[in-house]
């Protein structure tokens, strides 16, 4: 890969930008330009931004949390690691909803982000963060995390790639939990290469995570047939007809397009945010400021400062959620929540397995509307969570999904997903350089292409 | 009144690592130095399942006659404790390592009772919490170490039976060699319910019991307890559903929580570690691993060495021992002698000196050695009782210091008549009062005799010199 890279992260000019960027976007929650290049390889030298619930050593590690303000990361997470190695130097750490508990950025605790395309509307989430520093040229390469659709939505409101691996391909070690059963590490880029490259060089299993699989991922097969999912209705007016014509375009590059129907689909949403808000009930657990983290000044004893703790640092969606998981769990309600979630996770993996049976690719849509305007006049939590619909379905079965660029209307990007059958990642990757390859993908109009030929 | 009991058994499992991550899993090292992201719950950090834990855990579940699951999940018990780092402890649930099995635990009286066994399964343990004045402090070194709990079914019904089935159950772990079994430090701990009801009426309201450290503290809460619950169903009253803890100043049991206040411990399966499926070579690891158990050891010593029940009792207790005893019988000493020296010398130079036997210079050669030279009356009783305290003191091989010292038997004939004469010349009179039927006199110059050879003369061969000489000397 020949790269003409025209910044590198000890450049004061870069630095300068970045600080200058950051000030109208609020991409970044911190930047260490000091840190130093420890390793060799494919990424010699190339600022990558993390986002913040994810473990980079001695940098911040906030969740976008009031609770984590004060932590520093003690090690690395085995994603960021891998790139390290590879000569990459992590830049800063990116905002995102509170510990991944949104989709637009608006529920960090610590920082607003904004579109580049548009300080009217939001970023997505919640890699919000990462897919604006991505978009706005400020790092060639962002990692996220998906649990449901945290990298692919934000991605898509900013019009760059947002890739998703098959579960167990990238090692969550260094994550900060929120779904462990659904989430993984994913890539935000405004060229395919960097993904591509980014996958290679940290898929495999890892003596820290045992959900990675030992499972290679499987060679490119030759793609003819994309099944796209019927979509009747609930997409906004401007989505469905860029919908529409974008199974054209495909076509017009010589597949063969099936309409799929995924009945179980309709569930998924409930589904997921039963398994999600159940794991997360346990995994937030731990945050009570005892061994990290903001602590109350007294409490009479070690339960008060606990509780003191929580009620001071968590924000109040991320309390919801706590809430809605522990109500879910307990005990002789399981059947009628967590188990019956579970079974409906099993069909709809069932439903995907039968699309893959007849097509190769499957084509979706992302979000049901193009980024959506700040504040009160924008989408409700709720709006938000049963818009989450078409991008659950990845995570609920572990499979591939990468986001693409599809144009932009009304000064806002578009953009729709490909999924594949799990270890087919590779799949994603060449499908979406094709597609690449044959279209332009824009940028937002103050902030031209910086990393690429 | 009918009382049954059943026990909850943790031990930690000898293990080098912690559960699920790499700290050195040691007491009393300086609090919060065995720790690592994954142990004091930093976010982002994962556990991995450690395979030596698992394996130990086979092993025990295997020894109580367990079924074994062939797909051991881990899930997680949700409850805040401020010594929990993660405020969930990895625990296991609807899989458990092992359940249905049993035990057979000899009980005062005789009787041996097979104690049915509900489950056996594998957790993390927490921290340790100390209050220090207005501070509260937290020591996470114990955090995530190796757990396995052991619960019984019902089948007791005293707190001696308890107690014995506590020593029994210490015996087989440490016979196996997956625990150290040690109550006073933390390494076994129990926890018993206890109910009391009208003959015939089965199971009774379960009381929970916490904080037995010792198994003499098992025998008297549990007792108290008894006597508690009898005397409030006799008044007519009825026994709540709680849970009590043993208090050890007051020797009675106090009120904890009641069944209100009980936790819902929202399990579910833990996401980050697969459930694991133990293959082939791995159980037959496990059934390798599986040895003779003190029960069948003791029967089995009583009926092949015919030794006293008393005796192999002796014997069995440790597996170290019962082992030391076979390798000596093995170099060819007669197992009584072996189990008497065991029992008597070698215990009494053990508790001068403080010793057990695993860690004392008189190793298994040395006491074979040393019985072996006893055998073939190099040495005579007397003699072995100091070489062995020689061996004690000086850490060498007991031949060597015979030798050195010059302790062998003195055999010799003409080496033991030149002592008889010795002593005859000088005692005329004596011989001559012998001579005259006076017997008494005997013992007096065989004691002269034997100074005369510093203890070393063989008894019996000195014995018939000395009457010969006197034959001579009347002939
Ligand atoms: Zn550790």
């Amino acid at each position: 890969m020949k790269k003409n890279w025209k910044v590198r992260p000890e450049d004061k000019d870069y630095q300068a930008f970045l600080l200058e960027t950051n000030k109208k976007l609020g991409a970044f929650l911190s930047f260490s330009f000091n840190e130093a290049m420890t390793g060799d390889g494919e990424f010699q030298g190339i600022p990558l931004a993390v986002k913040d619930n994810i473990a980079v050593k001695n940098q911040p590690l906030t969740c976008a949390s009031k609770l984590l303000e004060n932590l520093v990361s003690p090690y690395d997470a085995t994603v960021v690691s891998r790139l390290k190695d590879k000569g990459a130097v992590v830049i800063g750490k990116t905002n995102l909803d509170e510990f991944g508990m949104g989709s637009s950025n608006q529920d960090s605790a610590l920082a607003e982000t904004f579109n580049p395309w548009d300080p009217l509307v939001v970023p997505g989430g919640s890699s919000g963060g990462s897919a604006a520093a991505v978009a706005a040229g400020m790092v060639p390469l962002a990692i996220g995390t998906d649990t449901g659709g945290s990298v692919r939505q934000p991605a898509m409101f900013t019009g760059v790639f947002g890739f998703k691996p098959t579960y167990g391909v990238v090692s969550r070690y260094g994550l900060t939990a929120y779904a462990s059963s659904l989430e993984v590490p994913g890539f935000i880029a405004r060229s395919v290469e960097w993904i591509k490259l980014a996958l290679e060089l940290t898929a495999g299993a890892d003596p820290h995570d045992q959900t990675t699989t030992s499972d290679v991922l499987a060679e490119v097969r030759p793609i003819k047939k994309i099944g796209y999912l019927k979509v009747d209705d609930g997409l906004s007016p401007v989505m469905a007809a860029a919908y529409r014509e974008h199974i054209e375009a495909w076509k017009d590059l010589g597949y063969v397009l099936m309409p799929v129907d995924i009945p179980a689909l309709e569930y998924a949403v409930p589904a997921y945010y039963t398994i999600a808000t159940a794991e997360a009930s346990a995994n937030l657990a731990r945050f009570t400021g005892i061994r990290y983290g903001v602590r109350p000044d007294y409490a009479q004893n070690p339960q008060e400062l606990v509780k003191k703790a929580r009620t001071a640092g968590f924000g109040r969606e991320v309390k919801r959620r706590i809430l809605l998981g522990t109500y879910v769990l307990r005990s002789g309600f399981q059947d009628q929540y967590y188990h019956r979630a579970q079974k409906i996770r099993t069909i709809i993996r069932g439903d995907f397995n039968r699309v893959f049976e007849k097509v190769d690719i499957l084509l979706m849509p992302v979000y049901p509307t193009q980024a959506f305007p700040r504040g009160e006049s924008g989408l409700s939590h709720l709006q938000q969570k049963l818009a989450d619909k078409f991008t659950v379905g990845a995570n609920l079965t572990g499979i591939p999904a990468i986001s693409i660029p599809a144009g932009v209307r009304d000064g806002l990007p578009l953009g729709f997903q490909l999924l594949a059958p799990a270890l087919h990642d590779r799949d994603l990757i060449q499908m979406a350089q094709l597609w690449e390859s044959k279209t332009s993908i824009p940028a937002p109009p103050n902030y031209p292409p910086r990393w690429e030929d | 009144m009918e009382s049954f009991i059943g026990l909850e058994i943790h031990i930690h499992l000898a293990t080098e690592t912690k559960l699920f991550c790499g700290c050195r899993a040691r007491f009393g090292d300086e609090p919060n130095t065995n720790v690592c992201p994954v142990c004091l719950g930093y976010p982002g950090t994962l556990p991995v399942a450690n395979q030596q834990a698992l394996f130990l855990g086979y092993v025990v579940a295997r020894a109580l006659n367990c079924e074994l699951s062939p797909r051991t999940v881990f899930e997680r018990k949700n409850y805040f404790y401020p010594d929990l780092p993660k405020n969930y402890q990895i625990s296991q649930y609807e899989h458990p390592i092992g359940r249905n099995g049993f035990i057979m635990v000899p009980l005062p009286g005789g009787e041996v009772r097979k104690v049915r066994i509900h489950d056996a399964h594998l957790e993390e343990d927490a921290g340790k919490m100390i209050h220090a004045g207005d501070m509260s402090l937290i020591d996470y070194n114990r955090a995530g170490y190796p757990l396995m709990e052991i619960v019984t079914e019902p089948d007791l019904k005293t707190g001696e039976e308890a107690e014995a089935f506590l020593i029994h159950f210490q015996r087989v772990i440490r016979y196996l060699k997956v625990s150290d079994g040690n109550m006073e430090e933390g390494s076994m701990r129990c926890d018993a319910n206890v109910s009391v009801n009208f003959p015939g009426k089965g199971l009774g309201t379960k009381v929970e019991i916490k904080n037995l450290n010792s198994s003499r503290f098992v025998k008297k809460a549990l007792n108290f307890e008894i006597q508690r619950q009898i005397g409030v169903l006799k008044q007519g009253g009825t026994i709540r559903q709680e849970t009590r803890l043993w208090n050890e100043n007051r020797d009675l049991t106090e009120v904890m929580r009641t069944k209100e206040m009980a936790n819902d411990y929202r399990y579910f399966p833990e996401p980050d570690m697969p459930p694991f499926e133990p293959d082939p070579v791995f159980l037959e690891k496990v059934e390798k691993a599986q040895t003779e158990l003190p029960d069948r050891k003791k029967a089995r010593f009583v009926n092949d060495y015919r030794i006293s029940e008393e005796s192999a009792e002796f014997l069995i207790a440790s597996r170290y021992v019962a082992d030391y005893f076979e390798e000596v019988v093995q170099i060819g000493i007669e197992p009584a002698l072996v189990a008497s020296w065991l029992s008597g010398d070698v215990q009494k130079l053990l508790n001068r000196h403080g010793l057990t036997l695993d860690t004392s210079p008189m190793s298994a050669r040395r006491l074979g050695q040393l019985l072996r030279l006893l055998n073939e009356e190099r040495i005579h009783g007397k003699i072995a009782k100091k070489l062995a305290e020689l061996v004690f003191e000086e850490d060498r091989d007991p031949e060597i210091i015979m030798r050195e010292k010059g302790l062998e038997q003195i055999v010799d004939f003409d080496v033991l008549r030149g002592f008889i004469k010795n002593v005859a010349d000088e005692y005329p009179a004596v011989i001559h009062s012998i001579k005259n039927g006076d017997e008494r006199q005997r013992g007096f110059l065989i004691g002269k005799i034997m100074e005369k050879s510093q203890g070393r003369a063989h008894p019996q061969k000195l014995q018939k010199l000395f009457d010969d000489f006197l034959s001579e000397v009347t002939a």
